[in-house]
């Protein structure tokens, strides 16, 4: 009986406009929902949605500061106090103020009229700008400016560094007006401007890296187009024929559109910085159209006819790249199963497109074929032609390796394979969760954004905090919780408790750190009038004597608008993972002290940075696992079924599993941890690798069909298939290789090289281990004759069908020499 | 019915003409202030279509019409940008009332009378200030009634906030989130005292007091936590001083001084009222400048039917609008034949946040309809409108001696930028049994207006 892809490939064929037809008016369809695809950061989307961390975070998201910008002026040969510095401070101040999208309340620098100081007088109280109408511009007024800092005790901490070389400048955006690449731009150009040879300028705050990010999009388009460009050069390079350059390209788009399309019927934003991926993917495209060009071309070479050679080779093709491209498909899809919600998005864009290449490739490809001319170096590309020195030499190397996993040899390669598998079993314990560089793992750790962190870092309290929220219970918008005394209290035993531990946070702040200077000042201005009374009146009187004449803009960073919730903040000087351990195992411990829950609020671990880093390294931990896992199941179900041997399953499995092992172990030597960045790598790695093992394990079974010699099969399948397997992966690397080098984003740079990696370690173990297991196991399916993933192609039959004299004896004479240099022909049913 | 004198373009050549020749006086048919000195009216001033929405409209809005996102478009013209914005995106509406030709009902009686009475003695002296023709403090009234600069209307809003010698309003102030929900809510007293200027007395000056333009209070009577902080300025009559600025917070007894050019910040937290916006005129005249006309036009302003005393037994309103359908009042509007549109720069202050304010002011009484200030990159800030009226609603009148009151009657102060709402109205009572009171002569001092009070309050 004739098989199911058999059918449909003749039905295809016989209807091949109609066919053609169907999949241009699809492609229309998507097409139209182009112009809606719209390529968008959105930062909050990277971090896992059901984490507690990130819940805490959404519910407070104005603790941590994510809308301000921070600036700070560096004085390179002294202090800041002299005209220079304090008459650019003035100035940049001024001149941030002119940000598009600033909030014009909650500008802060020595030269604002936040930055006060007060004294008692007998009169009363006298409350000032530190800085006068204008910037000090003498000897007296520049120490005048300097008395009054030290009577302004806030200000000096957290405005001016220990060593007074340095000063802050902090802004904070409206949400609702921030462009960030406007802002950006404007804020850049200031800072630059700023710069001269007496003092460095440093911007940071999450404005600033959604710019950089934003500024990095276009040089992201730059590298595609010079992936694209390689890509390019690559297919013309090996084909050297039309319909090798024109069908990968044409497919490649179809399946491009329709992924884009889909995106755009969803109405989606595309995360930019998985764009590699969507590359992937068209490598895939390449990839996958290449091994059906690679077998028309065989097929053709010897029946001759291009609609016979198109059909058999979609009917033989069809199973094993269908189960290809289904694992590529299923293994990005299985990344949205992380709750992380840009790569839930990511994994229905990218697992919707890859599955597309179904009928984008399968289908599109042998009809292109018949549409283009008919190439004329067929015989060159099949290697059948002496003196092709370029396919000649890759055959050789295929050989060598085919070698390894057959005979005598196999022994010793298996026993390597072992010895490897153990010493990178050892390593993985070794393996770190999370990449931590100071600043934004983003960028490179020399970025200008992360050079400006770790310097801001070093003269002030820094970026990295753990936010610990207290969230008020009631339900009453105007009940004003952050004002109470026994809010404020715990708030102070919470950091009074974690500032004398070992070791303990470089600063910490809450609001009822600003409320015993505000009783001071008031009371008359004696240090003895300080402390607070432990009642709500005394609180609220402090908290109305600090917000008179400001506002509760000034103290979002520790309040909300309406003083309901409040934060107490703890700056860390890095955020390498012991650190984030020991903080966050300090405020459990302290928390643990202090309860939790009160009559009016709750106290939540937590928000800001060192949380939230943590959340993602958590998800990252368990959902990395729970990914391979059901990747695994999925595709032992699939395969099985496909080989109708669940030893073929797990003889699939193995080689993925050990090359998701090796680029662990790869990963521990290169100082490379677990992270966001890492976490498709996996899975895409699985779904690539498993494409190699069932072309090259379907091949083999066809070859073992053919010739009952399990050696030959190997050989010709490694040297045919893993030709193709050679090349496509090659292609891949083109395409993904240069983001490494030229990606300024560090985290394009390291998913390019993880994928790298991950596609040059599944090639060669797919390669070597596939063969090699077969050759040790000696699976009984593959003297079954039932199997979906392949059929035997009888081409004496179809080389007789064709009435070529030539072609018969050609081919008679290859049955008669296996081993011969044409070996990797496809050889005749006996 | 009114027989159409001019065509429907008529005022618009007008306008135009009259900005292009840099002509700021008030009056398209006639010259308005003489006529309003002879009859009282402005019925011979213009033409019929600035008298009546519904010619303007060519009969799309009338009198008695609300004004919604469905029909904005028809009197976008006549809307700041900001209230156009409220009306079409944040669901504020608008009530359209007649407009007002009997001028008398748009003053207090005596300050119109003092306008009429001291018309044509006002001038500046050699710094700037109003002085009387022989060189006195100003004695009353606008002292230019038919403003012909920037400078000039600016005096009239600046000489006398309330227009009464002495003012007290109990305000009551609602501040709403961008979200619509209520953040904030204080009851405030606002109390004024006029120390020069005087309309209500035989002399124009409180003695010993001629060197001051006024005194001024706030005090706060709930909630709880903010009563009885207070705060109080001293004016001085040289608008080039900044004024004296004490604060006062009962829990601590002590009298606080602010720096006296600090005005760009809220008083108390969640408000959206800078001291600088009082009365579009919150600092001293001549520490502003670079004013000038940009131009005439009719516009839609808050100036009479906004008394509810009748419907609304504590002087409150019904709200709409916004997210939680509570960002605005209901209000009533009605076509003001001419405004005024002023601008000014804050030059005597080297951080303000601000670039320039926009004032658009009706031409009838000289007091601003609507004003804007706008941040230093030139975009809109914030819009403080108010809303005016004679104290008659119906048969219901509240009176500020002998005659129906005039006054403001509530204000929508808007940071469009984080787009926060301050709404507070003129109450009859708020927290602590204050009420409104005015003309009650110096005993306001005592009782409102100096440290000692200020302290006495808080205690």
């Amino acid at each position: 009986m004739e098989r199911l892809s058999a059918r449909i490939a003749r039905a295809t064929m016989a209807h091949r406009w109609l066919s053609l037809l169907v999949l241009i008016a699809i492609t229309g369809f998507f097409a139209v929902q182009l112009r809606n695809v719209e390529l968008r950061t959105i930062f909050s989307d990277l971090l896992p949605s059901n984490h507690p961390f990130v819940q805490t975070y959404k519910d407070h998201p104005n603790f941590g500061n994510p809308l301000t910008v921070t600036i700070m002026v560096k004085r390179k040969d002294g202090d800041i106090y002299n005209a220079e510095t304090l008459q650019k401070v003035w100035d940049l101040t001024r001149d941030v103020d002119l940000t598009p999208a600033v909030d014009h309340d909650q500008i802060l620098s020595v030269a604002t009229e936040k930055a006060r100081y007060s004294e008692a007088t007998p009169n009363g109280i006298d409350s000032r700008p530190v800085m006068g109408d204008h910037p000090p511009r003498t000897a007296a007024e520049i120490a005048e400016f300097r008395s009054r800092l030290l009577k302004a005790p806030n200000v000096r901490t957290f405005m001016v560094s220990e060593d007074e070389t340095a000063t802050l400048i902090t802004a904070t955006f409206i949400e609702r007006l921030l462009d960030y690449g406007v802002t950006f731009e404007h804020l850049d150009k200031l800072v630059k401007d700023a710069r001269d040879d007496k003092h460095d300028v440093y911007i940071a705050g999450q404005p600033i890296l959604t710019g950089w990010v934003y500024f990095y999009e276009w040089q992201m388009l730059g590298i595609f187009a010079v992936t694209g460009l390689a890509l390019l050069g690559a297919l013309i390079f090996y084909m050297r024929n039309v319909v090798g350059v024109v069908a990968p390209l044409t497919t490649s788009l179809v399946a491009a559109v329709w992924g884009f399309g889909f995106v755009g019927w969803l109405n989606q934003p595309i995360e930019p910085l998985i764009m590699v991926v969507p590359l992937l993917l068209v490598a895939r495209s390449f990839s996958h159209c290449v091994q059906f060009i690679e077998r028309f071309y065989e097929v053709l070479h010897h029946v001759k006819n291009r609609r016979r050679a198109a059909e058999i080779s979609l009917s033989v093709m069809m199973v094993p790249g269908v189960l290809g491209i289904t694992t590529d498909a299923i293994g990005l899809l299985l990344i949205g199963v992380a709750p992380i919600p840009a790569m839930e998005r990511f994994a229905l864009f990218c697992g919707f497109w890859a599955m597309m290449l179904v009928p984008t490739n399968v289908l599109l490809t042998p009809l292109l074929i018949m549409l283009l001319p008919e190439p004329k170096n067929v015989g060159r590309l099949v290697g059948a032609n002496k003196g092709e020195a370029k396919h000649g030499g890759i055959k050789l190397l295929l050989r060598l390796i085919a070698h390894l996993s057959f005979g005598p040899r196999a022994w010793i390669t298996a026993a390597a394979l072992v010895a490897l598998t153990v010493f990178s079993i050892g390593k993985l314990s070794d393996l770190k969760i999370g990449n931590p560089v100071e600043g934004s793992n983003l960028l490179w750790e020399d970025s200008e954004f992360n050079v400006a962190v770790s310097n801001i870092n070093s003269h002030f309290p820094g970026l990295n905090t753990l936010e610990i929220i207290f969230e008020s219970k009631s339900p009453d918008d105007m009940e004003r919780v952050v004002r109470k005394a026994e809010t404020a209290l715990t708030m102070q035993r919470l950091q009074h408790l974690l500032e004398s531990q070992p070791n303990p946070p470089e600063a910490s702040l809450s609001f009822a750190d600003y409320l015993p200077e505000a009783n001071r000042l008031f009371s008359g201005g004696n240090p003895k009038w300080a402390p607070l009374d432990h009642d709500d009146a005394a609180v609220s009187a402090a908290a109305g004597a600090l917000m008179v004449g400001t506002g509760p803009k000034a103290f979002l960073h520790v309040t909300d608008f309406e003083q309901r919730n409040g934060t107490v903040s703890l700056w860390y000087k890095d955020n390498k993972q012991d650190t984030v351990d020991g903080a966050l195992r300090q405020a459990r411990a302290a928390l643990e002290i202090i309860g939790t829950e009160y009559d009016d609020f709750r106290i939540r671990l937590g928000s800001g940075t060192i949380a939230l880093q943590q959340s993602i390294n958590d998800t990252v931990d368990s959902y990395q696992w729970i990914i391979l896992g059901l990747l695994n199941a999925v595709i032992l179900v699939t395969c099985s079924i496909a080989y109708r041997s669940v030893v073929a399953g797990i003889l699939l499995l193995i080689p993925v599993n050990l090359s998701n092992l090796f680029l662990a172990a790869v990963m521990t030597e290169m100082g490379i941890g677990l992270d966001v960045n890492t976490l498709p790598i996996a899975a895409i790695g699985v779904g690539v690798g498993i494409d190699y093992g069932i072309y090259l394990l379907s091949r083999i079974y066809e070859e073992y069909q053919m010739r009952k010699d399990m050696a030959l099969a190997i050989l010709t399948a490694v040297t045919t298939t893993g030709k193709a397997i050679f090349f496509t992966a090659t292609i891949v690397l083109i395409g993904i290789l240069p983001w490494y080098f030229l990606s300024a984003l560090k985290f394009l740079a390291d998913m390019g090289l993880l994928l790298v990696m991950v596609m040059l370690i599944n090639m060669v173990i797919a390669l070597i281990v596939v063969p090699l297991l077969v050759w040790l196991i000696r699976p009984r399916f593959i003297e079954s004759t039932e199997l979906l993933v392949s059929e035997g192609v009888d081409l004496e039959a179809l080389a007789s069908e064709n009435s070529d004299e030539n072609l018969r004896a050609k081919a008679a004479e290859m049955v008669k020499h296996p081993t011969n240099e044409v070996v990797e022909v496809v050889p005749l049913r006996p | 019915m009114r027989i159409r004198k001019y065509d429907s373009d008529f005022s618009r050549r007008a306008f135009l003409e009259k900005s292009l020749k840099g002509v700021a006086a008030a009056g398209v048919l006639a010259p308005l202030w003489p006529e309003i000195a002879r009859s009282g009216t402005i019925d011979k001033v213009y033409p019929d279509e600035l008298l009546s929405i519904e010619l303007y409209t060519k009969g799309q809005v009338k009198p008695g019409d609300v004004i919604t996102a469905d029909n904005v478009e028809v009197v976008k013209d006549l809307l700041d940008p900001i209230a156009y914005r409220q009306v079409k995106e944040m669901g504020r509406r608008i009530n359209i009332v007649e407009t007002t030709t009997d001028v008398t009902k748009l003053y207090p009686h005596e300050y119109m009378e003092a306008t009429l009475r001291n018309a044509g003695r006002a001038k500046f002296d050699a710094n700037g200030n109003v002085v009387t023709d022989d060189g006195k403090p100003w004695i009353g009234g606008n002292p230019f009634p038919n403003a012909q600069t920037g400078e000039e209307a600016f005096a009239n809003l600046t000489m006398s906030w309330g227009r009464h010698d002495e003012s007290v309003y109990a305000v009551r102030d609602w501040d709403i989130s961008p979200n619509g929900t209520l953040s904030y809510q204080y009851d405030f007293i606002w109390a004024e005292q006029n120390t020069v200027g005087l309309v209500n007395k035989p002399s124009p000056y409180q003695a010993g007091d001629e060197d001051k333009l006024r005194y001024q209070a706030v005090w706060f009577t709930s909630p709880t936590d903010a009563k009885g902080t207070a705060f109080l300025n001293t004016w001085h009559y040289d608008q080039r001083k900044f004024p004296e600025l004490l604060g006062y917070l009962p829990a601590f007894k002590r009298v606080r001084n602010f720096p006296t050019n600090q005005r760009f910040e809220p008083l108390v937290p969640g408000i959206t009222i800078f001291l600088s916006d009082a009365w579009a005129a919150g600092d001293p005249m001549l520490t502003w400048g670079n004013y000038k006309v940009i131009g005439t036009k009719p516009h839609l302003g808050a100036v009479s039917g906004n008394w509810t005393g009748k419907r609304n037994p504590n002087w409150e309103r019904e709200v709409h609008g916004g997210p939680k359908d509570q960002t605005f009042f209901e209000d009533y509007k009605e076509l003001v034949p001419e405004v005024l549109v002023v601008e000014a720069e804050p030059i005597g202050y080297p951080r303000a946040p601000v670039s320039k304010k926009r004032v658009y002011i009706d031409v009838r009484n000289m007091m601003f309809v609507s004003y804007l200030t706008y941040d230093r990159r030139g975009e809109i800030w914030k819009s403080f409108e108010p809303a005016f009226s004679q104290y008659q609603d119906g048969d219901a009148a509240y009176m500020d001696g002998a005659h129906p009151l005039w006054s403001w009657t509530h204000v929508h102060s808007h940071d469009v930028q984080t787009n926060r709402m301050s709404r507070f109205v003129q109450a009859k009572q708020i927290t602590g049994g204050f009420g409104p009171e005015y003309n009650i002569g110096p005993s306001i001092y005592d009782k409102y207006l100096t440290a000692q009070a200020i302290r006495r309050f808080g205690t």
